[in-house]
């Protein structure tokens, strides 16, 4: 069982309030349940008493956490209590329980292919192949990684045995990812391959001062809080001629409105609209301020609930800059 | 309540209608959240598979026409209200234990106005406190309260129990920081206090409302103090061979009005076993940490009289890297696993006394606890430090207590009443920041004397059908 084996985390946050107002979901709902507290104590009652792995209301409390890294990080023991969810959705998608929307999103991205093109020695994973000359392109949909944050944990593997050999089959042994969840689910599962974040490689290929210009850089939940937050991105569009300003309050929050959770956007369309207008409201100008993010998906979510929301990915922020 | 009958669905239907649908949770996910807050008893109970009370409804309102709209179908229905702010009360004060509707403020939690002329703030009451201060800070000020629970706790929460900071010493408790509050009473209607607390128009109502911990009403907006941030802010820490050595240097401090923003004395025990551990300071002593903050050059001259009084008298200056520590550290006691945790019985044991009697009353608490309770450990530090006196914030603590959960609670009550009647016969009172809640209800008469006849008077008047957070405070239970 995967929860028993999660018990210190359990133990640790299912009587602590140290981290909740961090928690983005908790934050825009501001219902117990939404606190990495609340979810402890499902997941607890859960443990204790295997009938509750049943009950709605607790698999709908776990399957709206934006599994933002944002409370593991403030935690100063770090408790990882978005893996402790994880566990309990993987027991829930196990046991057949998973919400039915859940269950179709995972349907549509069992089916993802994967198909390589171009030529060169590396291999690049995103939607911007014109910033990179001279490498194979990889195409497709997501790894795998959205299929574990549901739960899917047996079809994930599948999809990503599928993604593994595109990789093998191109005989490249460099990887750049642009997703964040995608690199983050790569960087340690190819052995032989050098997994970059795309602001790596561009960084190391060099960046020239284009204008000034000011921007609000949107820190990505994976890089920041899973991925041991690399300065790639930040030098990068320092070196562009960004003038990075601060957003919101503070930098501990995460205003990357789901991005944890992968397809936040498809599985909670409401909450994941809330989250938006909290950035929103936090916007002194939504249409002046450029705000670029690093992963595809918080620009999408962010653009969809407010088409005036002036938000680019950092790959198409290098573009503006060297076009 | 039971769901599903004709009363549980009408009354569903007319808070959803002063509230919204969204607004109102009748989930098992929600209860379960609101059945169990920071108090012992409920985690226990958890913890060995009960089931605490829950709330039948948990109602989110969006301002305080809500709130008033709320309180009038209680009210009709008699049905028992509970305020909830973070939730993170060690005295079991926002336990829905009559089920009812639990009244969670935290969607009121705007920052109103700040007067950057008089530096004060006015809020909703439902701003968790870590954000306020994240407010405070993007507008150039602060407002100086930063308790452990800051990223817990609500500001209605630390109004309803008088809360405190670690910077209490220079800028007050609750209490002090607290200008003027709007509140909706029992019945509904809405009031303000007056707009200053300085005043001689009668008895203050702001008073009256700060420490009710909901039973008289529902505070719903606040008006504080905020400050400038400080120039410098410096800390030194010396350790003693005794606590009482170190009780000396620090009541010194105080009574000669020099001004600290933190005083915090660790005795033997605790220094030998939280110090080391979260500080890595490993010294047999008391531990001793104070500072000050202010224009830079005011620092440094009242920090050098005040090292000049702790050098008289202590085994060793740990120096400013020590006191340094301690303030960057000063959150992490209360995170696991440095904090108590179960199987673990725990209680903190808040008194606050004058100087003559705070060492009086601390060991008094300890022989009391150690004679009775051999299995307790009994540790406790003083923070908190007034002109008059200080407040001791002792724990005992139990490694493995009874299994069974009723013997454990039975245990961990008397662990309480013979400490609390401890310190209150050597003129402590019971307490200085926690609250009253569910805890220590009971003993309220006691501490009070024949003055409490004029709070449950006070409260009867407020609140004829009993419907604000009935049997916390030591006031009447539902049906009582």
């Amino acid at each position: 069982m995967y929860i028993e084996d999660r018990q210190d985390v359990i133990n640790a946050c299912r009587f602590c309030f140290m981290c909740r107002h961090l928690d983005p979901v908790g934050n825009v709902t501001f219902r117990e349940s939404d606190t990495p507290r609340g979810r402890a104590l499902i997941i607890d009652r859960m443990r204790m008493d295997r009938e509750c792995m049943k009950e709605p209301d607790f698999i709908d409390a776990l399957y709206r956490s934006a599994l933002s890294a944002a409370n593991r990080f403030h935690c100063v023991s770090h408790y990882d209590e978005t893996g402790l969810v994880l566990a309990a959705r993987r027991e829930i998608a196990g046991a057949g329980l998973a919400p039915e929307k859940a269950k179709a999103l995972a349907k549509e991205l069992e089916e993802a292919g994967f198909t390589v093109k171009g030529k060169g020695n590396v291999l690049y994973y995103g939607e911007f192949p014109a910033l990179y000359p001279g490498c194979k392109i990889l195409s497709g949909k997501d790894p795998g990684k959205a299929l574990e944050v549901l739960g899917f944990e047996a079809a994930s593997k599948k999809v990503f045995a599928r993604f593994k050999k595109t990789v093998a089959d191109s005989a490249c042994k460099t990887l750049v990812v642009a997703e964040p969840s995608s690199y983050d689910f790569l960087r340690d599962k190819l052995p032989g391959v050098k997994v970059l974040h795309s602001a790596e490689y561009l960084l190391e290929q060099g960046a020239k001062k284009a204008r000034a210009r000011k921007a609000v850089y949107l820190e990505s939940d994976f890089l920041k809080n899973y991925c041991g937050n690399p300065s790639a991105p930040r030098e990068l569009l320092k070196a562009l001629g960004y003038t990075l300003v601060p957003f919101g309050t503070n930098c501990e929050e995460s205003y990357a409105v789901g991005e944890g959770a992968v397809v936040y956007d498809a599985l909670n369309p409401e909450l994941c609209q809330k989250l938006c207008s909290r950035v929103y409201g936090l916007a002194v100008d939504c249409k002046k301020t450029l705000f670029i993010t690093a992963s595809p998906r918080v620009r999408d979510a962010l653009k969809k609930y407010n088409p005036a929301f002036n938000v680019v990915t950092l790959e198409e922020a290098i573009d503006a800059m060297q076009s | 309540m039971t769901p599903k009958n004709y009363l549980y669905e009408m009354v569903r239907s007319e808070l959803t209608w002063a509230v919204g649908d969204d607004n109102v949770q009748t989930n098992k996910a929600d209860q379960l959240g609101h059945s169990i807050d920071y108090y012992w008893v409920p985690e226990l109970w958890h913890d060995r598979g009960e089931k605490p009370t829950e709330p039948d409804f948990v109602v989110h309102p969006a301002n305080t026409k809500e709130v008033s709209e709320i309180l009038k179908i209680a009210n009709t229905h008699k049905i028992p209200v509970t305020p909830w702010g973070g939730g993170s009360g060690s005295q079991g004060g926002a336990l829905p234990i009559y089920g009812g509707i639990v009244l969670d403020m935290k969607r009121m939690n705007k920052v109103l106005n700040i007067d950057k002329v008089s530096m004060t703030a006015t809020v909703e009451v439902g701003i968790n406190t870590q954000h306020l201060e994240w407010e405070m800070e993007k507008a150039g000020c602060s407002t100086m309260h930063f308790p452990a629970s800051i990223a817990c706790a609500t500001l209605g929460g630390f109004i309803a129990h008088r809360g405190t900071g670690v910077l209490s010493t220079k800028y007050g408790k609750m209490e002090d920081m607290i200008m003027s509050l709007e509140v909706v009473t029992p019945t509904g209607e809405i009031i303000n206090t007056l707009p200053v607390p300085r005043h001689a128009s009668g008895p203050s109502l702001t008073e009256l409302y700060l420490g009710s911990e909901g039973t008289l009403g529902v505070v719903t907006k606040a008006t504080l103090k905020i400050h400038p941030i400080p120039e410098s802010r410096k800390f030194h820490a010396f350790l003693f061979k005794t606590m009482h050595d170190a009780m000396t240097a620090g009541s010194k401090i105080m009574t000669s009005r020099l001004r600290p923003c933190v005083i915090r004395l660790y005795d033997e025990t605790e220094t030998a076993k939280l110090v080391k551990r979260v500080l890595g300071i490993d010294r047999k002593g008391a531990y001793l940490v104070f500072g000050f903050d202010g224009p830079g050059e005011m620092v440094d001259l009242e920090m050098a009289q005040a090292c000049a009084i702790c050098e008289d008298g202590a085994l060793e200056d740990l120096g400013t890297e020590a006191g340094q520590n301690w303030w960057d550290n000063r959150y992490k006691f209360f995170y696991p696993p440095y904090m108590f945790h179960m199987p673990q019985a725990f209680g903190t044991l808040d008194t606050v006394a004058t100087f003559s009697n705070i060492e009086k009353v601390y060991w008094a608490m300890k022989n009391a606890v150690n004679e009775n309770f051999p299995q307790a450990t009994f540790i406790g530090h003083f923070s908190h430090w007034y002109e008059w006196g200080c407040m001791l914030y002792a724990r005992f603590i139990i490694d493995t207590p009874p299994q069974d959960p009723n013997e454990a609670v039975a245990l961990y009550n008397r662990i309480w009443d013979t400490a609390i009647r401890a310190a209150i016969k050597e003129g402590g009172v019971i307490n200085e920041h926690h609250g009253v809640g569910l805890k220590l209800g009971r003993m309220m008469k006691e501490l009070y004397g024949p003055a409490f006849t004029v709070l449950e008077s006070v409260k009867k008047a407020l609140d004829p059908n009993n419907i604000m957070n009935p049997g916390k405070m030591g006031f009447p239970g539902k049906g009582a």
